[in-house]
């Protein structure tokens, strides 16, 4: 055995003939691995040289590997203008890895049931190394990937790039478009917080009001009347598992139509002909997938990648998780993802009351009321809730695809399809102010005092009363109307911080506080809304490191001449963080 | 330099800057995860007395003072010091809050303290959603951290701040005003109702004293009575109720401003 070893070891060259030896097994290895690329050729590559051999091996590459015969092995060179593409599409992908990556990652520690899931969102926060940048960069890369699908369909849209060999491109896209909003959507709840919980309740009642299938759609969707554990489970199967391989599936098609079939559209100019021979002729110069695409999407991966870390590590960006999801309360505001704002603003238009004021004043004139005609009552007919949530999105969302269908102007050049582009432009602005009816701020009215405190220390989030330092909470009774605001410390009062360790003159968060506080509730009086106030401000010590704020409004209620009061109590502890 | 070069460059140089933002975010990890930790304690303790001002107060105090003869202090040093080896439990304290407040108490471990109502209702009722109760868990662990948090207090106990509590808006200088306060405060809430104050069935209904307080046969005046009834419980036994049950020491903790102040507004509540 020891003599055949020996043998072997023998038959090893040396010197210049074991250096080609190993080089040419280390580039039999590069071959395989690249599926071609021999180690000259990747040099060649990085240098920026032609290719070394023929026929080109970096179309090889292309043409033997399966992963790799997804991408062409050119494109014309118009078909990548940045200015043409904006790299919407490019970046809409890149954001749905993102996804995939982070959410696997956060699949492990998170846990689907009612009791729990909030508990193990925190222990990803708190227990979990980098846990709170993954989940950051979960929730950014997911509002990244709806923004960027939003705009890359209202990019092909104006460039009319969804005619002719594209009409269903342009369907896989919207269906695209609706995954990416479900999605999101049921993501949302799976913090188990009360922001996901409502929203979800909200956003999933449009199903409930639907005729006849109402209740069971309703069912279906929630696994109860309302979300519960089988509805949590739901949503996080739906959101980790089932519309995960749909999207892949689609994108997939999708993919292939654009990459494969017909090619990304050329400019407008390009394809309908008024452009210079020479910009054509550049237009259609090939660009080699293998280098110089390549390494411009590697380019891009590495911007993107360092704009996600720095907009974490730079705070510039916080996934909001607030307290408990509670059944039994309401939120006071409550608010869909900005995305959804415009399905929230539709829900506030109720087209009985439109109707109804556009028909009765008509009805009252004397001729109708003599032929005993009644105003009209169309509220019955007309649930806001089943025609804004259930029939006009679907409406909007059939429109969108069937555009190629309706638009059979053949033209793509902007001058020769005014009116399509004049159409887009405007859903542009329906649907920014749609977002803008959809913010709690617009059409919901709150009762004066609770408003006032609601300003001062919302349920949800911080607020200037919940980002005054302990130390300033100096305990009173503080009343509005008689306590001058600037009189509660003065300047002899000074304490340490015990978040920076500065020493600090005076209480100002505590001043600006009461001073908003009266204020607000002043105003209020003036306006005749809280006659006969009494308003006071109380702080005390409830505990070691624990103070509690009472806020304490009574005023006469007009109508009935009841005195009402609104009462509302926080507890604020020393070791608590002052920002969000 | 050809486009290529340039992105080659960059783009490496983008990598580059990801790992050390990387790195510098991995290495502020530790602090960042112990801070969360004592500023998610904080909020836990915030959030746990939210939960026992709104359950617990009724039969514990408005400050987990405890009410005589209902509930007992949840402050005071010796619910730190002894407790535990009362009853005998192994484990920690705030694991005991959370055992008892999950599954409440059938029958009184003091029932010379506290006697509760009789047969067929718990002392404490069950609190966890669990057995039919209203808390969440969460919700029952925060009422155990924000009570475990008074052990500093009960080692070295703080005098609280003397605040009409709760937060009526109240006029120092109106006696009966003062008297409702102090109706809450000395725990009175705790077993007898007035209406828009309390519902509770320990004792009666405090609802028509005044009226009924006049034409009880042997005493003085309507005033003679209620003052007796704080002071000495068992000298009328009302029927329906048993003798031993309300606190007999009363006359000694309420002071004589607040007797007087108790006592005029108690004698507000006519019925008519």
């Amino acid at each position: 055995m020891i003599s055949s070893l020996r043998q072997r070891l023998r038959s090893i060259p040396r010197g210049p003939e074991l250096r080609k030896m190993i080089w040419e097994m280390i580039d039999n290895r590069v071959r395989i691995i690249t599926a071609g690329l021999s180690m000259k050729e990747l040099r060649a590559v990085l240098r920026g040289d032609p290719p070394t051999e023929k026929p080109n091996p970096r179309y090889k590459v292309i043409t033997t590997s399966f992963i790799a015969h997804l991408r062409p092995r050119y494109y014309p060179l118009g078909a990548t203008w940045f200015t043409h593409t904006f790299r919407l599409g490019w970046m809409t992908t890149f954001f749905f890895v993102v996804e995939v990556l982070t959410g696997l990652i956060l699949m492990v520690y998170y846990i689907p049931f009612p009791d729990q899931a909030y508990g193990s969102i925190l222990e990803i926060e708190s227990n979990v190394f980098l846990g709170e940048l993954f989940r950051d960069l979960h929730r950014l890369g997911a509002e990244a990937m709806v923004l960027f699908t939003w705009l890359h369909l209202f990019r092909t849209y104006f460039t009319g790039s969804y005619k002719g060999a594209r009409t269903f491109t342009w369907l896989t896209g919207v269906a695209l478009l609706a995954i990416t909003a479900w999605l999101s959507f049921t993501g949302y709840l799976l913090t188990w917080d009360q922001l996901g919980y409502w929203a979800i309740t909200v956003g999933s009642s449009m199903a409930e009001s639907g005729p006849v299938l109402g209740p069971a759609m309703n069912l279906v969707l929630r696994g109860a009347p309302d979300i519960g554990t089988g509805g949590l489970l739901r949503f996080y199967l739906n959101h980790v598992i089932l519309f995960p391989l749909i999207a892949i599936l689609v994108i997939s098609i999708h993919y292939y139509k654009v990459s494969r079939e017909h090619g990304i559209s050329l400019p407008a100019d390009i394809e309908e002909g008024n452009a210079s021979d020479q910009r054509k002729k550049e237009a259609n110069r090939r660009i080699d997938l293998i280098p110089d695409l390549l390494s411009h999407e590697l380019f891009l991966t590495s911007i993107g990648i360092l704009a996600l870390l720095a907009i974490v590590y730079f705070d510039w960006f916080n996934s909001p998780l607030e307290t408990h999801a509670n059944p039994q309360a309401t939120p006071l505001d409550t608010k869909a993802p900005w995305y959804f704002w415009w399905l929230q603003g539709l829900l506030k238009i109720d087209p009985a009351k439109i109707l109804e004021n556009l028909i009765n004043p008509i009805l009252a004139a004397p001729l109708f009321v003599n032929m005993g005609i009644k105003p009209l009552e169309l509220s019955l007919l007309l649930n806001s809730k089943f025609i804004m949530g259930l029939v006009v999105p679907p409406v909007v969302v059939g429109l969108l695809f069937a555009i190629p269908y309706i638009d059979r102007n053949p033209a793509r050049l902007a001058r020769k399809r005014p009116f399509a582009i004049l159409w887009g432009i405007a859903w542009v602005f329906i649907l920014l102010a749609l977002s803008y009816m959809g913010l709690p701020e617009y059409g919901i009215e709150t009762p004066p005092a609770t408003r006032v405190i609601q300003d001062l220390a919302p349920e949800e989030g911080m607020g200037i009363l919940r980002e005054t330092p302990y130390e300033e909470l100096i305990p009173g009774i503080y009343t509005v109307g008689e306590t001058n605001p600037e009189e509660i410390c003065g300047s002899d009062f000074t304490y340490t911080s015990s978040q920076t360790g500065e020493q600090v003159i005076g209480c100002a968060h505590l001043v600006e506080v009461f001073t908003e506080y009266s204020e607000g509730l002043l105003a209020a009086e003036e306006d005749g809304l809280l006659p006969d106030l009494h308003a006071i401000m109380l702080i005390e010590r409830y505990g070691p490191d624990l103070k509690r704020v009472g806020l304490d409004v009574s005023w006469t209620d007009e109508a009935t001449g009841e005195t009402k009061t609104y009462t509302k109590h926080y507890f604020l502890h020393a070791e608590r963080s002052l920002e969000e | 330099m050809k486009r290529i070069h340039l992105e080659i460059a960059l783009g490496t140089l983008f990598v580059i800057a990801s790992a050390v933002l990387l790195i510098i975010m991995a290495s502020e990890e530790p602090a960042r995860l112990a801070r969360f930790e004592v500023e998610q304690r904080a909020e836990q303790i915030e959030f746990g007395a939210l939960v026992f001002e709104t359950n617990c107060t009724n039969c514990h105090g408005s400050h987990a003072q405890g009410i005589p003869g209902k509930a007992p202090c949840l402050k005071c040093p010796e619910f730190f010091s002894d407790r535990l080896g009362e009853v005998g439990w192994g484990g920690s304290l705030e694991d005991y809050v959370v055992s008892v407040v999950t599954t409440g108490r059938q029958v009184s471990t003091r029932p010379a303290l506290y006697q509760g109502e009789g047969t067929g209702v718990p002392v404490m009722p069950t609190w966890s959603d669990q057995f039919g109760g209203p808390l969440r868990e969460d919700q029952i662990r925060a009422v155990a951290a924000f009570i475990v948090n008074f052990e500093s207090w009960a080692a070295e106990p703080e005098a609280p701040e003397a605040y009409p509590t709760p937060l009526f808006s109240v006029d120092v200088n109106d006696p009966i005003a003062v008297g409702r306060v102090a109706f809450v405060q000395y725990g009175c809430v705790g077993c007898h109702t007035v209406e828009g104050l309390s519902t509770a069935t320990t004792g009666p209904v405090m609802n028509g004293i005044a009226t009924r307080a006049a034409i009880r046969e042997g005493y003085e005046s309507a005033e003679d009575y209620i003052l007796t009834s704080i002071q000495n419980p068992g000298d009328y036994v009302v029927e329906g109720f048993n003798d031993g049950v309300m606190p007999i020491n009363f006359g000694e903790i309420i002071s004589e401003e607040d007797l007087t102040n108790l006592l005029a507004f108690l004698m507000t509540l006519t019925e008519e």
